[in-house]
């Protein structure tokens, strides 16, 4: 899942202040199920809005709602295209990716972002979310016994683990488990130590150049098959 | 290319004395090179610190400089927290070029614990990686895979950190450290001889050469700040105990006194190799510490 | 100037939200009169006693008859029962009838129709059909054989079960109406009837005919049928029994008969019975009440012979054992050999069951038992515009059964007589809510069943007075609030916004919601407890409660409370959301109400697991200075409704920091938290934010 926390009011607010119109949008995916952009949480940013603006705030605005299922496929977008005339700026709760769909798919439009999309993980319980992958693209949880040493390293190390680590914990967040304690427990459990006795090279930054792409329909001419 | 003082020592007997300088905050280098000056005759070899615990400082490469101007013999701290591959390779060409054939490779203090608390970490390689890639280096081709005009030479050198309260997994690091081509380990800060000899029990079997870190406190409150905030560094309650008799004033002997007494006893039951001498931000209580261990003059 | 506009698609749905989706309870499938148990039981959980009547009267025409003898069929289907003992509902119509002021209702009729109707007999069925023909326009008569009305509720069950001036009070209520009443006149013929100008004759008779036991000497003197027996006492007679009676039969009359022997004077009353215990058709709880009085049972005999030898009677009775069962599913009993004994009684009552005796003359077509045969839709006769109903048409029955064929039948003749065609009712027989689950039964607060006070047994055999008393406040309030609220409950209406994000599955405390194979998340309306928490909580809107009232309840209260205040010149306007439910919604949000000083608003709400953040935002909008919930916390019937109340302000104090405002501003009130007194909690608060308003006041006018 994509986890994301709402911006700070006083950012969102300094955002908008120069648009009249505006329009929450919500997407009913990962911003839902993190709690940082669904529909209640559109709902209970316009509320908030409308409490700073009685309790005196400066400027006028109009503020609309709208969820949408996802805002990274576009043709979840085409049901925004008759309420973005009417307004003059997008305030999406997505993601990421979700502001630069809108953007790329409404140009003329300004899109801000209203949430700080913050990483790939999962629910530890309800309200606490924990960051999980990186997306580096050289997937070697077989290595570290399902654990991954780029996200839960704070150092991202493959020959782990260093000497900060203090009570099984890392030196950076007393909270965090040293991942590479856990990597060395686990792969015991499995009798499988000798992964962990292996020297792992650097790693191949190039996986994550930017901006990556993924392409998974094959190339076919005209007229025959690609070769 | 002159080879490393350093090394011939390691290949004797001798029991083997290290410090190290910590670089200052700024451009003025007066005190380090005050401090080179005192201490250079009587160790065998000086470490300047790499940005250590992420606060950023005169770099360690321009201290082993000094050093090397000055006669001394210096070992090189390589931290891969700040620089990438290429980075790192090129400043230990510059390294050897410039005489300097000591290098300890560590991966470095994460760097929230610093004080450039938004900085990028790089963390390009970690201590293992960087050790595999001077041995490579020395093979004559880099990372890349390309041919080097002149390889260089290094004695190198890697920390272990045998009081780890989860030992298991610091054993395996430095059984790769001396896979990779480490010949010599300075310790984190030993307070527990009991768990070094236990650590020695082990690291005999290998042909490397183990310096245990003998860290100097200035008083008690020094001692809780660095066991709470100081990545590896564990102080027992006895230490801070013992720290917090001194009279106001008086902590740094007390220091001195405590780091004196490991030393000898070290030395006198032939724990390990030698010492290597930490004293953070008092590099001119060095020599008295030696004297209370009746080490004086022990450096040829 | 701040306008709003909420996305179109969005208040669609909110029309398409609006209809009712609740489902039948199973006590209201039940119950003859598909009364709607659940929300005037609800009602008396929130201390609205008069409303509840009200409720109760619109599905009832003789509430406080049914609130003494009902044989409560509801309550055995209760479901609560499944977790510890069913809501004591006939006890909580009771209270709701004496404590709601049932005595002062009056119904007004007028007449709209010219078509008479004639009932023939004055028992429920009869006085239910008068009732509601009545309140259809029409011009009614109802003809009564004996002096006084009433049926079997007169005649058959005992004043100590039904006091006179109950059932009197009901009587009355019809003759205010405008109900024709002609009592000592028995009805011979029915085309007497037709020919002097009614249209329609509903013959609703009874079942009064004792059946006979068909042993020797059952004519002997002392020997007295219980129907006959009941009815003499009734009337106001006392006949005397001697010391020893037995009474034959297992049913209520059986029972009657015998603890009216006690009241009488009897010194040992024994009730035989050819069954065991568990197969006596007797209600529970009189059966334990006749116990209490000293009644001995004896189980599996039956009397074989009656001799009267010196002045009393020798019964000859034989043993039983219970057999195959028989066509009714029960087992029958089998007489064991050679295991014959004689008893010594002064009386002997028979009460093993009655049966109609319809007059010859009547001419309607009579089928097994005596019973008068009818179409079971229409509820007519043989013969054109003769309607039947009642224990004359089904055997005895009970009080409900009988008030629901009144009620059917006066809805039938009007069809008849409006040239109709007459639909079959459509009325929810089975509930479609099925059991609880183990695993939900375990999550739910066990709270014992509060059973109504009766007077002693010793004190009880004095007199004819009523057993079972009425509750009081306290304990109507606490009983009501045990019900599970079967069928009201959240469901997931708007599955394609469902994210299946889990958080339904987390936050519920019975664990009821679930993903299927299919990956859907389904919420069981069978073993949802309707707390509301993951209406609340569900980040995608998707769940909502199944009663649209439920849905808008806190909204519309809040949007009307803060029109007052806005229009109140009380300052600063402080609002609180506040439980209705239970001893803290009757009691505590009472003295809240009384110890509140001025600009105080309260908006009642029926469980603070309800109230969202987004209600509290509103308030602030609104103008309120200050917000607090407060609710009943250990008394809630609920889980961790006050935990997800603390969540939900600690969220709205952060986003008022992030305003500018001050995060005591929003409060929650929880009973059980501190030792100190709510109310005091409240002044304390109010005193508060009357200090930062004033604060906000100077500061603004130095701005200025």
């Amino acid at each position: 899942m994509i986890v994301a926390q709402e911006k700070p009011l006083a950012e969102i607010r300094r955002m908008i202040d120069r648009y009249e119109r505006v329009l929450i949008l919500g997407c009913g995916t990962c911003m839902t199920v993190c709690g940082a952009g669904g529909e209640r949480e559109v709902s209970y940013l316009h509320e908030v809005l409308r409490v700073a603006q009685a309790r005196g705030g400066n400027g006028t605005h109009t503020v609309s709602e709208y969820t949408v299922k996802r805002q990274c496929d576009p043709e979840f977008l085409e049901l925004l295209v008759d309420r973005v005339g009417d307004v003059d700026a997008v305030l999406s709760l997505g993601c990421g990716i979700g502001v630069q769909a809108i953007a790329e798919r409404f140009p003329e439009i300004p899109v801000l972002p209203g949430v700080n999309t913050s990483f790939m993980g999962m629910a530890k319980e309800q309200g606490v979310w924990d960051e999980r992958c990186a997306a580096c693209g050289d997937c070697r949880l077989e290595e570290t016994a399902g654990i991954c040493p780029i996200t839960r390293c704070t150092k991202g190390i493959l020959n782990g683990p260093c000497a900060g680590t203090k009570n099984g914990k890392c030196e950076a967040n007393k909270d965090m488990d040293c991942a590479w304690v856990l990597i060395y427990q686990r792969l015991e459990r499995q009798g499988q130590l000798e992964k962990m006795r292996r020297y792992y090279p650097p790693r191949n930054f190039r996986t994550i150049a930017r901006p990556k792409r993924i392409v998974s329909k094959a190339n076919i001419d005209a007229g025959g098959d690609d070769a | 290319m002159p080879n490393s003082l350093f090394k011939e020592k390691l290949c004797s007997d001798k029991f083997l004395v290290t410090t190290e300088i910590g670089p200052p905050k700024g451009a003025d280098t007066s005190e380090m090179v005050h401090h080179i000056d005192l201490l250079k005759d009587m160790v065998d070899a000086i470490n300047v610190t790499d940005n250590q615990s992420s606060v950023m400082r005169y770099p360690s490469l321009g201290g082993c400089l000094f050093i090397k101007e000055r006669g001394g013999e210096p070992i090189f701290q390589m931290t891969c927290r700040d620089r990438n591959r290429l980075a790192l390779e090129a400043d230990l060409l510059l390294a050897y070029s410039r005489g300097i054939a000591n290098v300890l490779c560590l991966t470095g203090d994460c760097v929230d614990v610093g004080d450039h608390k938004e900085a990028k970490p790089v963390f390009d390689l970690d201590s293992i990686q960087l050790l595999e890639m001077i041995k490579t280096l020395e093979s004559g081709i880099d990372m890349g895979g390309n041919d080097l005009k002149g390889a260089p030479k290094f004695c190198m050198g890697a920390s272990v950190h045998p009081e780890a309260d989860f030992i298991e997994p610091q054993l395996i690091k430095f059984d790769k450290k001396v896979t990779a081509g480490a010949q010599f380990f300075q310790t984190q800060g030993i307070f527990d001889l009991g768990s070094l000899k236990r650590f020695m029990q082990y690291a005999s079997q290998f042909n490397v050469k183990i310096l245990a870190g003998i860290i100097v406190m200035a008083s008690a409150g020094m001692a809780r700040y660095m066991n709470n905030n100081v990545p590896g560094i564990i102080v027992p309650q006895a230490i801070m105990d013992e720290l917090a008799t001194a009279e106001k004033g008086k902590g740094l002997l007390k220091g001195v006194e405590i780091a004196a007494r490991f030393i000898k006893t070290i030395k006198e039951e032939n724990l390990c190799h030698g010492v290597h001498i930490m004293a953070v931000g008092n590099e001119g209580i060095v020599p008295d510490i030696l004297e209370a261990a009746e080490m004086v003059g022990v450096s040829t | 100037m701040y306008l709003d506009m909420s996305g179109n698609t969005q208040s669609k749905r909110v029309e398409k939200s609006s209809p009712d989706r609740s489902l039948v309870p199973p006590c209201q499938a039940v119950c003859p009169l598909h009364m709607d148990i659940r929300e005037y039981v609800d009602l008396l959980a929130q201390g609205r006693t008069m409303e509840a009547l009200h409720v109760i009267r619109n599905g009832n025409p003789f509430p406080a008859i049914c609130a003494y003898v009902c044989t409560h069929p509801c309550e055995e289907a209760c479901r609560r029962g499944e977790v510890d003992k069913p809501i004591a509902i006939r006890a909580l119509k009771r209270f709701a009838v004496e404590f709601g002021g049932d005595r002062m209702m009056q119904v007004e009729a007028r007449t709209e129709h010219c078509e008479k109707v004639a009932i023939i007999g004055s028992g429920p069925a009869g006085l239910a059909c008068a009732y509601y023909l009545r309140k259809l326009g029409y011009p009614v008569t109802v003809f009564e054989a004996h002096s006084e009305l009433g049926g079997m509720l007169r005649i058959g069950i005992p004043q100590y079960r039904l006091p006179r001036e109950v059932l009197d009070t009901e009587v009355q209520r019809l003759t205010q109406m405008g109900v024709e009443i002609r009592t000592n006149t028995r009805v011979v013929s029915l085309e007497l009837l037709f020919d002097i100008g009614y249209k329609a004759i509903f013959v609703t008779i009874g079942a009064h005919q004792s059946l006979r036991m068909g042993i020797e000497g059952e004519e002997s003197p002392g020997v007295i049928d219980g129907a006959t027996f009941l009815r003499e006492v009734n009337l106001g007679l006392k006949p005397s029994l001697g010391e020893r009676v037995g009474v034959v039969g297992g049913g209520n009359v059986a029972i009657d008969a015998a603890r009216t022997a006690v009241r009488l004077g009897a010194r040992s009353v024994n009730i035989l019975y050819r069954r065991s215990r568990d197969e006596m058709p007797a209600d529970s709880v009189e059966i334990e009440q006749a116990e209490e009085e000293g009644i001995e049972i004896l189980f599996l005999v039956t009397p074989t012979r009656v001799k009267r030898e010196n002045g009393q009677l020798n019964v000859t009775c034989i043993k039983m054992e219970l057999g195959e069962p028989d066509a009714s599913g029960r087992r029958q009993p089998v007489p064991i050999r050679d295991s014959a004994f004689s008893k010594e009684f002064d009386a002997l009552i028979t009460a093993i069951g009655q049966s109609p005796q319809t007059p010859e003359d009547f001419r309607l077509r009579i089928g097994r038992g005596s019973i008068i045969q009818v179409d079971p839709i229409t509820l007519t006769t043989n013969r054109t515009g003769v309607f039947a109903g009642g224990d004359a048409v089904t055997g005895p029955a009970t009080v409900t059964q009988a008030l629901a064929t009144g009620r059917l039948a006066a809805s039938r003749i009007d069809d008849y007589l409006q040239h109709r065609y007459p639909l079959a009712s459509s009325a929810e027989r089975e509930s479609p809510i099925g059991h609880l689950l183990p695993e939900t039964i375990e999550t739910i607060r066990k709270i014992g069943r509060l059973e109504p006070p009766t007077l002693a047994a010793e004190a009880r055999a004095e007199d004819f007075a009523p057993v079972e008393l009425a509750y009081d406040w306290e304990s109507a309030t606490n009983e009501a609030r045990r019900c599970l609220r079967c069928g009201i409950g959240a469901e997931i209406l708007f599955q394609d916004k469902c994210a299946t994000c889990l958080t339904c599955i987390r936050v519920c405390p019975y664990h009821v919601p679930y993903v299927d194979a299919s990956g859907t998340i389904q919420i069981p309306s069978d073993q949802c407890q309707a707390c509301g928490i993951c209406v609340a909580e569900c980040p995608a809107k998707a769940i909502v409660l199944r009663k649209p009232h439920d849905r808008r309840h806190i909204t519309e209260e809040l949007d009307h409370i803060l029109r007052s205040a806005a229009e109140s010149k009380s300052k600063p306007v402080i609002v609180g959301f506040c439980c209705q439910y239970g001893l803290f919604g009757t009691g505590t949000l009472a003295r809240f109400w009384r110890g509140a000083k001025a600009g105080v608003w309260i908006v009642p709400v029926l469980c603070i697991a309800k109230v969202e953040a987004n209600h509290i935002l509103r308030a602030f909008e609104a103008g309120a200075e200050g917000v607090f919930i407060a609710g009943c916390g250990e008394q809630c019937s609920r889980e961790n409704t006050a935990y997800w109340v603390r969540q939900r302000v600690a969220k709205v104090r952060s986003t008022l920091e992030q305003i500018g405002l001050e995060r005591e501003r929003v409060q929650a009130f929880v009973l059980g938290d501190s030792s100190d007194d709510l109310v005091n909690e409240l002044d304390r608060f109010t005193d508060q934010i009357g200090a930062l308003y004033l604060t906000s006041v100077i500061l603004e006018e130095v701005k200025s």
